[in-house]
């Protein structure tokens, strides 16, 4: 029987032949072979994405420059293909780079900045170029002109995707009306059944560009978007990576990369937002992770039988009796001085205390007798010293009455662990528990006395405590006994003060590396600046959906920077609501990420995700089945500015589901649409109120009539009456003879539960006089308007005053109170 | 009554309508205030011995839709009553309900009788005037009267004198909307017998009670009409006749009695006028049932919400009731005035009634 293993093993050449067909791909190769992933998977998509990217590349150039994007867009009819040509009024391109741009994937400036931008990759139109003279065969012909320049350039090239490398078949210079800009003219195999996208990707660029002046020339249609504001987005800058937000392998490299030679230089030339106290908490938090912290013993207290002294003075020789003494109770007494103790602590008292001795005495302490001492006191300290008659003796004396052979650890360990436990723990099974755990720390003074500990050691030290505890005592220890014990633990426990690695070493050592970023991740630093964010405003928002979009109602909000992956973002949602937007069917929601709309794959955009989890019935609009899009008049905008925004695929369709990012998007739309529930809320009372009046307009009339009827009266005066019902604002205009002239007063009654502030204006055909306080009047025309301002509180009155020839006829106008709530009488 | 009373009534009821015309005049909100109809405003007028209205008062305002709606059915009411006094003719609570579709106004149409009702008893309360005076009569007339006494009464068609024994059928002598048009003549009775049930009503007529004990009995019908009250006051207070109510032995009967007694919730401000405070309960009692060992039902849980909101209904907080309601609650059981029967026909007036009279000092 013949296996493939054994003709594998008969044709010892078949690896290198196989080895001969596998070759490199050029990345412009590799797109040509999978376009659907920049998106042009279609004529008619390829179309919408190459106006796109053409656009994007337009509006970035001229920002850039600081000049206010003016573009043209046109799109021919050419048989079975379409020509597309984009103009913009950008800086224009020099000479050597033009080519490159176009005719060259992953050729940008873009890709290693942490700015916002709308490109990022370098793709997208060197993309339409590839998949223009893919379709039509034809080159890209391009034109521009950079400022000051006297000629344009004209270019006509592909992309050699072999190499990925522009192949340019025509140079010349020419002349162009523009002063500065550049034209790129595509052929291409595309039709327009995705025209709605395309109209949409327009209108929602011009939402967000307010600033830009955009033309849309199509076969049979033109649109023209005029600018909303002057105003450039802010110039925004790069910035480091923000600590927060990077990966292990990132950090490995940048770690390879940098010219740093210590940690903290490191962490302060790399990152943005550490200066030196953050780079110090981030190695100390590195520290407490990678060395552990040590544990901080009492000093022994006075009823104790621990003679330190006399251990320091044992554990020093040769160095004459009256230094010893008093090196030993210099020793003593700082130590006792003390609450806790950790090993380094201990350390830096007894070399402080021999250098004093030694500058007192000029006796030399030495290395030895530092640490013979350190040891000594150490030990004792952790009841670790080696078992000697008078120790033992003096222990199991202890005044404090616990076992003779219980070490001092146990009773330290109970009062940390009762305090931390709940109270309604036996004392009993507390001790016990603090006996294991003590044992714990006495089994580690074999390997390291200095009783090192990282906070994942310490807690595996804590349940085995616990469990045996739980065992042998049958009572529970639970989760959070454990924890608290731990953290009460770790709290009286300190950081060591180990230099960190320098950063060559750091750089080959995988683990500590973790611990670094570790540390980075748990330290508090401050948000990334935001100067690389360019936001459009809440303002220009509102300013953005006014132009396009004839609605009653707008709202937006701005978030604050957040920082997700080491790259901060900012979310922004505006919305609008009623008048011309279509009342039928669902929700208009616009998406953008760094001010370029998403057209396509609405459903794999966390936006919509997110739009649709909102139960948009708490803000006032109908959502069939309390989930998914609401219905209505309504347009809903997000924003999502980034550094580097997460998408789900080259083609930029839609943002990815990221925690983070989906967390802003959803208090943004919230923060708008707490507005729109206000305005709605608002409107219906004022449906309502314009309801009840119309009914109590038609019965209260009836009424009086009735009224008049039966007592046989003429019908009464009942405009007094209806203001008050309606707690309406009633402003009335009285007229009474006053000698040659007639004297008026218009009289705001305030009926209203809150105070109102009106602007009257009287337009009177004769010239009044004796106006009263507050009132101006203004002659045009031979009539004059009387202007008077009033704030009337609620349930209070006030009157404008003034004498007019008796020929005078009047005309009023108010305004300030919204008409439902308004009665006038003249 | 006379045109002079119609007069009277007529004026009190454009004085409302002028109040109305005055309140739009001074820019003021129209209003009508009533005392609210709820068992929690009804206090003991001790003065006249009888429950009436408390101090809360419910205001209908021209403030809201619904409360310029029932001002503009008032007022378009108002003038319906007036021209019906002026024209002297009468006419029910539901023709009342039913003329309003033909009223020009949409807006003043009744909705439900109930709404109609509710309305003319809140123009009652606010004239002063009653209903009868404005010439308002319910749909079903009283109930029936037997019993050795001699009447005169006003008709249309001229006065008719009437022995309630002797003149009358079977069925007795059925009391008028309006029984301020009876005269009392003459009479033998020594007391007066409330019957809430027809069947009851019957037997006691036809074993001759009011014969034998020379008894006025009359048929309540249920929750007694107006005028059956009016006119058992009339017996009391005119007659000087002690009254007592029979009625089956359930918290809805106990209701029955209270409104004779006391007067009921809806019409406490005709309290005076309508209620006999001296009238005593005769039975069924809940004591009766164990007494007398009768066929019983259980009581259901409405039985005994309707016990236990008794208890704390001020007309019913005397020692009696919450002894016999207690007991009640506590036997569980309930009985009709038939169960009587059990024990024989004759039972109820040669045993029950005798004895119960003769315990309460009637006999």
């Amino acid at each position: 029987m013949t296996s493939f293993q054994s003709t594998l093993g008969d044709e010892p050449g078949i690896a290198e032949e196989l080895a001969e067909s596998q070759q490199a791909i050029s990345i412009a190769e590799f797109f040509e072979k999978n376009k659907h992933m920049l998106g042009f998977d279609s004529g008619a998509r390829g179309l919408v994405t190459a106006v796109k990217e053409a656009v994007d590349n337009a509006l970035d150039a001229a920002e850039e420059a600081g000049i206010l994007p003016d573009i043209y867009v046109e799109i021919q009819e050419d048989g079975d293909y379409y020509r597309l040509i984009v103009e913009d009024n950008g800086p224009g391109l020099t000479k050597e780079s033009l080519p490159k741009v176009f005719g060259k994937l992953l050729y940008g400036s873009r890709f290693h900045a942490r700015e916002q931008s709308r490109g990022q990759q370098g793709i997208g139109i060197s993309a339409a170029v590839l998949y223009s003279q893919l379709t039509s065969g034809k080159p890209a012909k391009i034109t521009s002109r950079t400022e000051g320049a006297s000629d344009a350039q004209y270019f006509e090239l592909i992309v050699d995707t072999d190499d990925n490398e522009p192949e340019i078949s025509v140079e010349e210079t020419t002349t162009w009306d523009r002063p500065h800009g550049t034209r790129i003219e595509l052929e291409m195999e595309a039709n327009m059944r995705a025209r709605q996208q395309l109209h949409d990707y327009i209108q929602h660029t011009a939402v967000v560009n307010p600033h830009a002046r955009l033309e849309l020339r199509e076969p049979s249609s033109h649109f023209k978007f005029e600018r909303a504001t002057d105003q450039l987005p802010e110039e925004t800058e790069e910035i480091r990576p923000h600590p927060h937000g990077v990966e292990l392998g990132t950090v490995i490299k940048m770690l390879a990369a940098t010219d740093s030679q210590t940690v903290s230089g490191f962490l302060q030339e790399e990152f943005t937002r550490v200066g030196k106290k953050t780079a110090e908490s981030v190695i100390d938090a590195f520290r407490d992770r990678h060395y552990g912290r040590e544990m901080r013993w009492r000093p022994p207290a006075n009823h104790e039988a621990i003679d330190l002294e006399a251990a320091v003075t044992d554990a020093t020789a040769n160095k004459g009796p009256d230094a010893t003494a008093a090196f030993a109770e210099a020793v003593q007494s700082e130590v006792a001085s003390r609450e806790r103790l950790a090993h380094h602590e201990l350390l830096d008292i007894v070399d402080s205390v021999a250098d004093t001795v030694e500058d007192d005495h000029g006796t030399t302490f030495g290395d030895t007798v530092r640490e013979n001492a350190v040891e000594a006191v150490w030990l004792a300290l952790i009841d670790a010293a080696p078992t000697d008659d008078s120790v033992a003796d003096a222990s199991g004396a202890d005044a404090s009455g616990t076992d003779a052979d219980e070490s001092r650890l146990v009773a330290d360990l109970y009062d940390l662990a009762d305090d931390a436990t709940s109270t309604r723990k036996d004392d009993e099974i507390v001790q016990a528990f603090a006996v294991r755990l003590a044992g714990t720390f006495e089994d580690e003074t074999d390997d390291d006395p200095r009783h090192r500990l990282t906070h994942r050691t310490l807690r595996e030290y804590v349940d085995r405590a616990a469990e045996l505890t739980e065992e042998y005592d049958d009572v529970a220890f639970g989760d959070t006994a454990r924890e608290n014990v731990t953290d009460a633990i770790w709290d009286v426990m300190v950081t060591v003060p180990d230099d960190p690695p320098l950063v060559r070493e750091l750089e080959g050592d995988r683990d500590a590396t973790s611990d670094l970023v570790d540390g980075m991740r748990a330290t508090d630093i401050m948000a990334p600046p935001t100067r690389c964010l360019s936001p459009i405003s809440a303002d220009l928002i509102e300013a953005g959906l006014e132009k396009e979009f004839d609605a009653d109602f707008y709202a937006s909000a701005t978030r604050d920077a957040e920082v997700h992956g080491g790259d901060p973002f900012i979310v922004e949602a505006g919305i609008a609501y009623g008048d011309d937007l279509p009342a039928e069917g669902s929700a208009n929601v616009m998406r953008f990420a760094n001010r370029v709309p998403l057209v396509y794959q609405r459903g794999a955009c966390a936006t919509t995700d997110v739009v649709k989890s909102i139960g948009w019935r708490n803000y006032g609009l109908d959502q069939p089945g309390g989930s998914g899009l609401p219905n209505g008049p309504v347009v809903i905008m997000v924003h999502v500015a980034s550094t580097n925004v997460p998408f789900t695929s080259e083609s930029k369709d839609a943002v990815a589901n990221v925690p983070e990012i989906e967390d802003e998007i959803e208090l943004a739309i919230r923060e708008a649409a707490r507005d729109l529930k206000s305005f709605l809320n608002k409107r219906r009372s004022m449906q309502k109120r314009r309801k009840k009046q119309n009914v109590l307009g038609t019965i209260l009339p009836e009424m009086a009539e009735k009224v008049a009827e039966v007592t046989e009266r003429d019908e009464p005066n009942i405009d007094d009456a209806i203001a008050r019902i309606m707690n309406n604002v009633l402003v009335e205009r009285e007229v009474k003879p006053n000698g040659d002239g007639k004297a008026v007063s218009v009289v705001v009654e305030n009926n209203s539960g809150t105070n109102e502030t009106l602007e009257i204006t009287e337009i009177v055909s004769a010239e009044p006089t004796d106006l009263s306080d507050g009132a101006t009047v203004v002659e045009m025309d031979g009539e004059w308007f009387v202007k008077w301002e009033a704030e009337v509180s609620s349930d209070d009155e006030a009157a404008l005053e003034y004498v007019a020839p008796d020929d005078a006829s009047f005309d009023l106008d108010v305004k300030g109170v919204e008409s439902e709530k308004l009665t006038v009488k003249q | 009554m006379s045109a002079d009373n119609d007069q009277q009534a007529r004026e009190q009821l454009i004085d409302l309508a002028a109040q109305f015309y005055d309140q739009f005049e001074l820019g003021e909100i129209p209003h009508m205030s009533v005392p609210t109809r709820t068992k929690n405003n009804i206090e003991y007028d001790e003065d006249k011995d009888v429950w009436v209205y408390g101090d809360r008062e419910s205001t209908r305002s021209a403030n809201s839709v619904r409360g310029a709606r029932k001002l503009l059915k008032a007022v378009y009411t108002i003038e319906f009553l007036a021209d019906q006094l002026e024209e002297d003719r009468s006419s029910t609570l539901r023709e009342l309900y039913y003329l309003s579709e033909s009223w020009d106004n949409d807006n003043a149409q009744f909705t439900s009788q109930d709404e109609s009702n509710s309305l003319v008893e809140d123009l009652e309360i606010v004239s002063g005037v009653t209903r009868e005076d404005f010439h308002m009569r319910p749909e079903e007339s009283g109930a029936k009267v037997m019993g050795p006494l001699h009447i005169r009464e006003q008709t249309k068609r001229g006065d008719r004198d009437i022995h309630c024994q002797l003149d009358v059928g079977q069925g007795g002598y059925q009391i008028p909307n309006n029984p301020d048009m009876i005269e009392f003549l003459d009479n033998d009775a020594d007391f007066v017998l409330c019957v809430e049930t027809g069947g009851m009503r019957d037997r006691l007529v036809e074993n001759g009670f009011d014969e034998e004990y020379d008894a006025i009995v009359v048929h309540l019908g249920g929750q007694p009409a107006r005028a059956t009250r009016r006119l058992t006051k009339r017996f009391h207070d005119e007659l000087g006749l002690p009254v007592v109510v029979f009625t089956d032995g359930d918290p809805w009967s106990y209701r029955i009695y209270g409104s004779v007694a006391y007067g009921s919730i809806k019409s406490a401000h005709l309290s005076e006028y309508l209620a006999t405070p001296e009238a005593d309960y005769i039975g069924i009692q809940p004591a009766d049932i164990v007494e007398y060992d009768l066929p019983t039902d259980p009581l259901s849980d409405s039985d005994i919400n309707a016990l236990e909101s008794e208890l704390e209904d001020p007309r019913f907080q005397t020692d009696y009731w919450e002894e016999q309601i207690e007991l009640q609650l506590e036997i569980g059981k309930k009985s009709e005035q038939q169960s009587l029967a059990s024990h024989g026909l004759d039972f109820v007036t040669d045993t029950y009634l005798p004895e119960r009279l003769d315990a309460m000092g009637v006999i």
